[in-house]
C-alpha cells in the first residue's frame, strides 16, 4: 500500500516537475520556429509547430544585413578578456576577504554590498567621461574595464564565501611551508573552489555576452559591436521582422546555451 | 595599480598613428542608406587619398540622437554629423556646432545660390548658415499597385482631395480570408505631430501660436483640432488604419512592404528599401489637398562639431558630397531629393528606370513645403505632442482631452 | 590582494557615484561647466507630471515584482530540492531563461506577446480565451513585463534550493517521529530555518527589479503605451542623453536610491533585523 502512493506521488511530481519544465523551455521552441518561418509571410493565425517550409535562409539573410559574424567576434574577445582577468580579481579579494580578521572583513563586505547597490544609472554618464579622459571610448577597454573590480561585488562575495569554507589550519601549514599570500592562494586556496570558480566563470560568461547598455553607451564604430547592439540594431531597422529577428535572437542565445549545458551539472547539479 | 595602467595603455594603443588626416563621419538610417553613404566615402577616398573617411552608421533616430548627445558632452563627437533640422538647434544654441556659412563662401566648388532656398532656411541661425543640408523631402504617399488595380481604384492623382484619399483607403481596408479580421488596411502612418502637421497647414491651423516667436503649442485653433480630428478618425472611426494592436503586431510599414497595405504615408526616405521589393509595383502620388496646399520639409544637413581637430579636411568632405557629383551618387540611391537643384532635376534623382516612377512628385511640391519651428527643445515638444496624438490615433483619449494634455505638457518647453 | 578589486570599485563605483552625487544640485547640459543651483532640480522635478508616472510605475513594478519571483522561487526551490531521478534536467529547465541575454530575452517576449500572431495569444484562442492586447494596451503593458521577467528567477531559486540543503536532515526526521504532517514541517521548520536565506533574496530582487525594468522596457514597450511602462532608469536615460539635463537626471537617481533605501529600511524592519548577516 505504502509503496503504491509513493509511486503515485513520484508520478505527481514527475507530472508536475515536467510541466513546469515545458513552461520555462516552450518559449525557446516557438522561437526557434519562428526564426525559420519565411519572412514577408502573412503572420500565422495558429500555432505553428513546424515551420513550413523551413526558411533556413533567414539565418545567412541576418549574416548579410548586419556584419553580425564581426559582433560574434567581438563580444567573444570581451569575454575572453573579462571572464579570466573578473576570476583573477574577485578571487584575490574573496581570499584576501577570507583572510582578514572577522570586523575589518565584515566592514568591507558591508562596503561591497553597498556597491552592488549604487543604480546602473548614476554611473553612465561620469564613467563615460573618465573613459574618454582615458581614451577608452570605442575600445573594448570601456566594456571590459569593470572586471578590474571583478565585474561585481557579488563575486568577490561567492569567492569569500567559499574560501571561509577552508579550515585556516590548511593555510596555516601552507605559511609554514614558506607559501607567501600569492602562493597560499594559488596553491592551497583555488584548487578547494573549483565550483564557485565555475559558477563566477559562468555567470560573468553570461554577464558580459548579455551587456548591452555598456556598447550602448561606450562604443561608436561598426567594427566594433556587439552582438547585444547588433540585435538593437536589427530591430530598429525593422521592428516587426519576426523571423529575422527570432534567428538573431537563436544567433545570440547558442553559446550561453551551449556553455550552459556543458556545465550545468556544477552550477545546479552540485546542491 | 602598475598593472592596470598598462592594461589600459595596452588597450588603448591598439592603433598605429596614421600618415593621413583621419576623419569620422556619422550617420544614421537603414542597410541601404548605410550603403548609399558607404559609395560616397568610396568616391571620396579615390579623390583625397590623403583624408581617409571612417563611417560611423547608428540605424535608429531616436538611439542616433542620445549618441550624438553622449558624444558632444564627452567631447568626442565624430567630425561630421548628419542631423535633422528639427535637432540641430540643441546642439547649435549651445555652441557645439561651427557654423559653415563661411566655409560656403569661400569654396570654389558649391554655392550657395544653388540649393533651394527652403531647404537653407531652418538651418540659418542668426542670420548664419550653420550646417549644408543634403536633401529637402516631402511628405507623400506611396501607393501599391498592384492592391489599387486588384479592388478596381484608380490610382490617386494630383490634387486629389481628403475626402478621396479615406474613401479609397475605404474600399483597399478588407478581411481578405473572411475570418473576421481585417488584414489588409488603406492607410498606414506614424501618429506623431509630425505626420499631422500638413494636414494641420492644409486647413488653414498652426502648430504654434506665433512661428516666428513661439511661445506653445496652437492645437486648440479649430482649424487645427479639425483636421487632428480627421486624421485620427481615419483610425477610431472609419477603421482604414491599424488599430494599436495591429500596428504592434506588424507594423504599417512592414506591412506595406510585404504588400497587405494600400498607402503608407513617409517622406523619401523609405526609397532605397521599397525598391528592394520584388512582388509589386508601387508608385507616389502627393499628399491630398485641403483648403490650401501645403507640404512638410524634411531635410538632413552635415554639420561640423566646434571641437573637431580636423575642420578642412571634414570640410573637404561635406564640401564634396554636397557637390554635383557627391549629391549624385546619394541621390541614384533613391534616399535623397538633392538640395541642389541642378541634381534634383538631373536624371540622378529623376531616374525613368528605378521605382517611384513619379518621382517629380518630390520637386513639384517644393515650393509649398513648410518646416517646423526650429527650437533647441522642438524635440521633446514633439515627442510629448506624439504621445498624445498617438494615444488619441488609437481611440484611447477624446481628442480634446489630448490636445489639452499636449499644449499643457508641451509649454514649459517653449519657455526654456 | 585586495588593491585591485577596493582601486577599480573606487575608480568605477565611488568617484561616478560621487559625481553623480554632486550633479543633483547642479545644472549641466554636457557642454558648459556644471553650475550649482542647489535643490532647484528636485523643485523642477517635482512639478513634471513624469516624473510621478515613473515613481509610481516603479514603484508598482518592483512591488509586483519582488513578491511573485521570490514566492516563485520558492514554491520551485521547495519543489525541486528533493532527491530524484531527473530532477537535475527539472532545475536546469528552470534556470535556463536566467541565462538568456536581455537583449533576447526582450525580444523573444515581444514575440511571445504579440498581440495578433504571438503564440500565448494564439494559445489563449485555441482555447476560446480573451487575448488582451498586452504590450499594445496601457492596461496590460506593465503585468506583462512583470510577467515575462517572472521566468527569469534562476539566481534566487539557486540560493533557496542552496539553503534548503543547508537544513539538517535530523530535524526532518524528528519533527516526523513527533508526527507532524507536511504543512506543519513546512511552517515550523523548513521557512524559519529558511528565512535568513528568503531575506537575502527577497533583498537581491528589490535591488536589481528596480533597474532590471531597463532593457525590456526600451526594447519592449519604449515606455509606452502612453507612459504605461515608462519606469524611473528610462527616465533618467532620457533626461540625460535626449535632453541634456545631466543635473536632473542625477537627481531623479538621487531619489531612486532613497526610494529603495526606503524599502531596505521597511523590509529589514519588518523582518526584525538583518537576519541573513553572517550566514555561511
Amino acid at each position: 500500500m505504502p509503496m503504491k502512493r509513493s509511486l503515485l506521488r513520484a508520478g505527481g511530481f514527475h507530472a508536475l516537475a515536467g510541466a513546469i519544465t515545458l513552461l520555462f523551455c516552450v518559449p525557446f521552441v516557438w522561437v526557434l520556429v519562428v526564426s525559420l518561418r519565411q519572412p514577408g509571410l502573412a503572420p500565422p493565425q495558429q500555432i505553428e509547430w513546424l515551420p513550413n517550409p523551413a526558411a533556413w535562409s533567414n539565418y545567412p539573410t541576418i549574416f548579410a544585413m548586419l556584419p553580425l559574424g564581426n559582433y560574434l567576434l567581438n563580444s567573444l574577445s570581451v569575454v575572453l578578456i573579462s571572464v579570466p582577468l573578473t576570476r583573477l580579481v574577485a578571487a584575490w579579494a574573496g581570499y584576501a576577504l577570507a583572510r582578514l580578521p572577522e570586523r575589518a572583513a565584515l566592514i568591507l563586505i558591508a562596503l561591497a554590498v553597498g556597491l552592488r547597490m549604487v543604480p546602473a544609472t548614476s554611473l553612465w554618464l561620469p564613467r563615460f567621461l573618465l573613459f574618454s579622459q582615458a581614451s577608452l571610448i570605442d575600445t573594448f577597454g570601456a566594456l571590459i574595464a569593470p572586471a578590474l573590480m571583478g565585474t561585481s561585488p557579488f563575486y568577490v562575495l561567492l569567492f569569500y564565501w567559499a574560501f571561509r569554507r577552508i579550515p585556516a589550519e590548511i593555510f596555516e601549514s601552507g605559511r609554514l611551508d614558506g607559501a607567501g599570500a600569492f602562493g597560499g592562494w594559488a596553491r592551497l586556496g583555488m584548487p578547494l573552489v573549483g565550483p564557485t570558480a565555475v559558477t563566477v566563470a559562468v555567470l560573468c560568461f553570461v554577464h558580459y555576452w548579455s551587456d548591452f547598455i555598456n556598447p550602448l553607451l561606450y562604443l561608436k564604430s561598426d567594427h566594433n559591436y556587439t552582438l547585444a547592439v547588433g540585435l538593437r540594431m536589427l530591430q530598429q531597422l525593422d521592428p516587426t521582422g519576426w523571423p529575422l529577428l527570432m534567428a538573431a535572437a537563436v544567433v545570440m542565445i547558442m553559446p550561453v546555451l551551449a556553455l550552459f549545458v556543458l556545465v550545468q551539472k556544477a552550477f545546479v547539479g552540485r546542491i | 595599480m602598475k598593472r592596470l595602467t598598462l592594461l589600459l595603455l595596452l588597450v588603448a594603443a591598439c592603433s598605429p598613428p596614421p600618415t593621413h588626416t583621419e576623419v569620422s563621419f556619422m550617420v544614421f538610417g537603414d542597410a541601404s542608406e548605410r550603403s548609399a553613404y558607404q559609395q560616397l566615402v568610396d568616391a571620396f577616398a579615390e579623390r583625397r587619398p590623403d583624408i581617409r573617411v571612417l563611417l560611423l552608421h547608428v540605424p535608429g533616430q531616436s538611439d542616433y540622437r542620445k549618441r550624438l548627445g553622449i558624444d558632444f558632452a564627452a567631447g568626442t563627437p565624430a567630425d561630421i554629423v548628419l542631423i535633422n533640422y528639427r535637432r540641430y538647434a540643441g546642439f547649435a544654441a549651445r555652441g557645439a556646432l561651427e557654423p559653415l556659412g563661411p566655409y560656403l563662401a569661400r569654396s570654389s566648388i558649391v554655392h550657395e545660390a544653388d540649393f533651394y532656398p527652403q531647404t537653407l532656411a531652418p538651418f540659418r541661425r542668426d542670420g548664419q548658415l550653420m550646417c549644408i543640408p543634403q536633401n529637402l523631402s516631402s511628405l507623400v504617399v506611396y501607393y501599391n499597385e498592384a492592391l489599387f488595380d486588384a479592388a478596381g481604384v484608380p490610382y490617386p492623382q494630383p490634387g486629389w482631395a481628403w475626402n478621396d484619399m479615406l474613401r479609397m483607403a475605404q474600399a483597399l481596408t478588407r478581411d481578405t480570408n473572411g475570418d473576421g479580421q481585417i488584414d489588409q488596411y488603406g492607410i498606414g502612418t506614424e501618429a506623431s505631430l509630425f505626420r499631422v502637421a500638413p494636414f494641420i497647414w492644409q486647413n488653414g491651423g498652426e502648430l504654434v501660436d506665433n512661428p516666428a516667436a513661439p511661445t506653445r503649442l496652437a492645437l486648440d485653433t479649430p482649424a487645427a483640432r479639425a483636421a487632428l480630428l480627421w486624421f485620427v478618425e481615419l483610425q477610431t472611426r472609419h477603421h482604414v488604419a491599424p488599430d494599436a494592436a495591429a500596428e504592434a503586431a506588424e507594423s504599417s510599414e512592414s506591412r506595406f512592404l510585404n504588400g497587405r497595405l494600400a498607402m503608407f504615408l513617409n517622406s523619401r526616405r523609405g526609397v532605397p528599401t521599397y525598391r528592394t521589393i520584388t512582388g509589386f509595383g508601387w508608385n507616389v502620388a502627393p499628399l491630398p489637398v485641403g483648403h490650401q496646399a501645403a507640404g512638410i520639409l524634411h531635410a538632413d544637413a552635415y554639420c561640423m562639431p566646434a571641437v573637431s581637430r580636423v575642420k578642412d579636411a571634414a570640410w573637404a568632405f561635406i564640401e564634396f558630397a554636397n557637390s554635383a557629383e557627391g549629391q549624385a551618387i546619394v541621390a541614384r540611391s533613391g534616399r535623397t531629393v538633392p538640395s541642389l537643384r541642378s541634381v534634383a532635376e538631373s536624371a540622378a534623382f529623376l531616374d525613368p528606370a528605378a521605382r517611384p516612377a513619379a518621382g517629380h512628385v518630390f520637386l513639384d511640391g517644393i515650393a509649398e513645403l513648410r518646416a517646423v519651428p526650429v527650437l533647441p527643445q522642438w524635440v521633446d515638444i514633439e515627442e510629448i505632442a506624439g504621445a498624445e496624438i498617438e494615444r488619441a490615433f488609437y481611440g484611447q483619449a477624446a481628442i480634446d482631452e489630448a490636445i489639452r494634455t499636449a499644449i499643457e505638457r508641451t509649454t514649459p518647453y517653449f519657455a526654456e | 590582494m585586495l588593491l585591485p578589486f577596493l582601486f577599480g570599485a573606487a575608480v568605477l563605483i565611488i568617484v561616478p557615484g560621487g559625481i553623480t552625487l554632486s550633479l543633483a544640485f547642479a545644472q549641466y547640459d554636457g557642454l558648459a561647466p556644471p553650475r550649482w543651483v542647489g535643490l532647484h532640480n528636485f523643485r523642477s522635478l517635482f512639478v513634471d507630471p513624469l516624473t510621478f508616472i515613473a515613481i509610481s510605475n516603479t514603484s508598482l513594478f518592483v512591488a509586483l515584482t519582488v513578491p511573485l519571483r521570490v514566492l516563485a522561487a520558492l514554491v520551485l526551490a521547495l519543489l525541486l530540492h528533493r532527491p530524484a531521478r531527473g530532477v537535475g534536467i527539472y532545475r536546469a529547465a528552470v534556470y535556463l531563461p536566467t541565462i538568456i541575454p536581455g537583449v533576447a530575452y526582450a525580444l523573444i517576449w515581444l514575440w511571445v506577446l504579440n498581440p495578433v500572431s504571438g503564440p500565448l495569444n494564439l494559445v489563449l484562442a485555441a482555447l476560446g480565451m480573451p487575448t488582451p492586447a498586452w504590450l499594445a494596451e496601457s492596461r496590460t503593458a506593465l503585468p506583462a513585463l512583470v510577467a515575462a521577467g517572472l521566468f527569469q528567477l534562476g539566481e534566487s531559486f539557486v540560493v533557496l534550493l542552496a539553503g534548503l540543503h543547508a537544513i539538517p536532515r535530523d530535524y526532518y526526521q524528528a519533527a516526523l517521529i513527533d508526527g507532524a504532517d507536511r504543512r506543519q514541517i513546512l511552517r515550523t521548520i523548513t521557512l524559519p530555518l529558511l528565512a535568513p536565506w528568503l531575506m537575502l533574496v527577497v533583498m537581491r530582487e528589490l535591488i536589481v527589479s528596480v533597474q532590471s525594468s531597463f532593457t525590456p522596457a526600451l526594447l519592449m514597450t519604449g515606455g509606452g503605451p502612453y507612459y504605461a511602462t515608462l519606469f524611473l532608469p528610462q527616465l533618467i536615460y532620457e533626461t540625460a542623453f535626449d535632453r541634456f539635463r545631466f543635473g536632473d537626471a542625477a537627481a531623479l537617481t538621487l531619489i531612486t536610491l532613497l526610494g529603495l533605501g526606503l524599502g531596505l529600511l521597511l523590509l529589514h524592519r519588518a523582518a526584525g533585523g538583518w537576519g541573513y548577516a553572517d550566514e555561511t
